[in-house]
């Protein structure tokens, strides 16, 4: 198992009850996984990091990663 | 002529005279409106080299064609003149009833030029100008301003002002309308001042002229009312802007303590969530269903309305992390008329240079309160201090040398809005490319770098996606008027914006018509710069070299050792230039400039210098 923290942003602390969580997963959990375990809209476009840098869908979680869920924003 | 009225409303505040004119089909659909408009005007009516805060200036308020017409977010209007600020080319767009009632008086814009002895406000019915002595209200800030104003004429008119930094020529002074918005980044608001023009208040009765009226009314409304629906959907307004502070937190964006560092432990207390628990209003423009103005209680009670830049640069950049302070920091701004964006930089900017040791000052970062007092300083040009951070960070910088410039956070003069670029080249480019200076306004690819490109390149991706963007938001967005966040944070697609224009004006555009209208918006507005500059070289498309310098690099984080490298970013201005057909010194080609009809303007711009 691997404990990881989620990170919401936005609206999206609202549809999913929760704005910062650490989560328990077992290991090799990719990004879509943990994904589709939130109440988020999957078609509504999004930027996800781990540790501050893009991250693929695809890709497998570490112990320890911070992953950052954000809907795209213009700014101001 | 259709969606245009034709008309312009030219008032001589010297001898307190108007007229008004008229332009053709053939100019409207050259240059459309607002932007285009203003950017053109100013282009044949000033003589480079005039002071901005002299008579020879002039103001001008325009719209576009489908501007105050019922669709998503058409209350928008544009403010431009010659920047005292930058020297160049300066304009911004506000969330005003105006918008409206300047069309409804049957005009697509408005030239204030000369200077008033005394100062005035002006109202305008119809083809009706007035000339008001303003002594009652010149002092005063713009909520009692706009207050004296709704009394005298009803809540219902429109109303433009400035405030007290207006009034005293603080260069980064706005123009502000209704609670809470503002426009004119570029100094607007002192050239407004310098006329000594207090405000503006015009009700309008006539039918804006579209071609199907039935037609535009049923497809505005409807689009207005799915706007409002995806907005509910996806929850945009509970954070609106401000849910980006903790996004630019994760990814080291963020502007803290004069941009030298890019994150912060205590980014939480300042962010979306707070600001949305702390609510006590909300605001929007006219014609919007998706308001973006949350409204808090400041530290003395006030309202203040913030979005995301205001608290980035008036909180995180000033290591100021509590958000009630920082709702004081945005009143004082609104009030006195100034621009939040400069008004941070700028003090962030004198925090830095005290803690350099460039110049001797009691300014920490952290302290709201003398924070607060070099506002009211500085919007009233009072004292030694007060005047100079009146001037903004670039002459600041210059006032105090010690090489402080690297550091003074702007590009062309204007400051940086709240993304820390230390480790981004392309949102550094789009910034450095702005034809205002360093505005996110016309040009915002941050997401697109992190999510589709890659962080660290400087590819010609990255400059084709600037391009694309100052296509839609500097040029679509500013000159048919409207506000892009309908587009932008919901996904309302840009055809629907064709059609709008099309059912005003009874033209058939797509939206490659749109985009040859931006690339000449886009190259005039270098020619306004180049015809101030003629020595123009590259030089003056770079971001600030602090986020050059490797001593500048984060200790630790996301982009821990990392900075931009001045020889790929001059390889990704190259693409830049390329893409655009300017040359390598920035500037249209004329070829370029030939393609875009700009006949007359070449012949004008090569007194000056010679194109390639």
């Amino acid at each position: 198992m691997i404990k990881i923290t989620v990170k919401l942003i936005g609206p999206l602390v609202n549809l999913a009850g929760f704005s910062e969580k650490i989560i328990e997963l077992p290991a090799e959990t990719t990004v879509e996984e943990v994904l589709a375990s939130l109440p988020v809209d999957p078609q509504r476009p999004k930027i996800i990091t781990r540790n501050g840098q893009a991250v693929a869908l695809s890709e497998k979680l570490r112990d320890g990663d911070r992953l950052a869920i954000s809907p795209i924003y213009s700014g101001g | 002529m259709k969606g245009w009225t034709g008309h312009i409303l030219r008032i001589n505040l010297t001898n307190r005279t108007h007229k008004i004119e008229t332009f053709g089909q053939e100019f409207a659909e050259k240059w459309v409106g607002g932007r285009g408009l203003a950017l053109k005007m100013l282009w044949d009516e000033l003589r480079p080299g005039i002071d901005p805060l002299g008579p020879e200036n002039k103001l001008i308020i325009a719209v576009g064609p489908i501007a105050g017409v019922p669709a998503p977010n058409t209350g928008k209007t544009v403010v431009a003149a010659k920047s005292p600020l930058t020297g160049g080319f300066g304009d911004g767009n506000l969330g005003t009833r105006a918008t409206e009632h300047i069309r409804k008086s049957g005009y697509d814009a408005l030239i204030f030029e000369g200077q008033a002895d005394k100062p005035i406000y002006v109202y305008i019915e119809d083809d009706k100008v007035q000339y008001f002595p303003a002594e009652d209200i010149w002092g005063k800030g713009t909520y009692d301003t706009h207050d004296y104003l709704y009394k005298r004429y009803g809540k219902g008119v429109g109303v433009l002002s400035i405030g007290q930094g207006g009034e005293n020529l603080n260069r980064y002074a706005m123009i502000r309308s209704l609670e809470g918005r503002a426009g004119g980044r570029p100094g607007i608001g002192a050239v407004m001042g310098s006329k000594k023009l207090k405000a503006i208040v015009i009700k309008g009765s006539k039918p804006i002229p579209v071609a199907d009226p039935e037609g535009m009314r049923k497809l505005g409304l409807d689009d207005l009312r799915k706007v409002g629906e995806i907005n509910k959907q996806t929850g945009w307004s509970i954070q609106s802007t401000t849910g980006v502070l903790s996004w630019c937190n994760e990814v080291a964006a963020l502007p803290v303590h004069n941009m030298r560092q890019t994150h912060h432990p205590d980014a939480w207390k300042i962010d979306g969530e707070r600001l949305n628990n702390a609510r006590v209003a909300t605001y929007g423009c006219p014609n919007c269903t998706m308001r973006c103005g949350i409204a808090i209680r400041d530290h003395e009670g006030h309202e203040s309305e913030l979005d995301y830049e205001n608290v980035g640069l008036l909180g995180s950049d000033l290591d100021i992390f509590e958000l009630d302070q920082v709702g004081s920091l945005n009143y004082l701004c609104d009030d006195y008329g100034l621009d939040t964006i400069s008004a941070g930089d700028t003090l962030a900017f004198y925090a830095d240079a005290i803690e350099q040791g460039a110049i001797k000052g009691d300014f920490r970062f952290g302290d709201a309160e003398m924070a607060k007092k070099l506002l009211g300083q500085a919007a009233r040009r009072e004292g030694e201090v007060g005047n100079l951070l009146a001037e903004g960070s670039l002459r600041m910088a210059r006032a105090i040398g010690h090489n402080s410039e690297a550091y003074a956070m702007q590009v062309k003069g204007l400051e940086i809005s709240a993304y820390n670029c230390k480790f981004i080249p392309g949102m550094a480019l789009a910034f450095a490319t702005c034809p205002l200076g360093a505005h996110h306004k016309d040009s915002w690819i941050i997401t697109f770098e992190i999510k589709q490109s890659q962080r660290d390149s400087y590819g010609p991706e990255k400059a084709a996606k600037v391009i694309e963007l100052q296509r839609i938001r500097g040029g679509l967005f500013e000159f048919i008027v409207a506000c892009r966040f309908p587009w932008i944070e919901l996904g309302w697609p840009l055809d629907h914006y064709a059609e709008y224009f099309n059912k005003v004006t009874g033209l058939n555009w797509s939206l490659d018509d749109f985009w040859k209208v931006s690339d000449r918006i886009y190259a005039l507005m270098k020619f306004f710069w180049v015809r101030e500059f003629p020595d123009w070289d590259r030089t003056r498309d770079y971001p600030p070299m602090v986020w050059f310098d490797p001593s500048n690099a984060d200790k630790e984080g996301p982009i821990a050792g990392k900075v931009l490298e001045l020889d790929k970013y001059n390889q990704l201005l190259d693409h830049y230039y390329n893409q655009r057909g300017w040359d390598q010194r920035g500037i249209p080609t004329r070829q370029t400039a030939e393609a875009l009809d700009l006949k007359d303007e070449i012949v004008e711009v090569e007194k000056y210098t010679k194109l390639e």
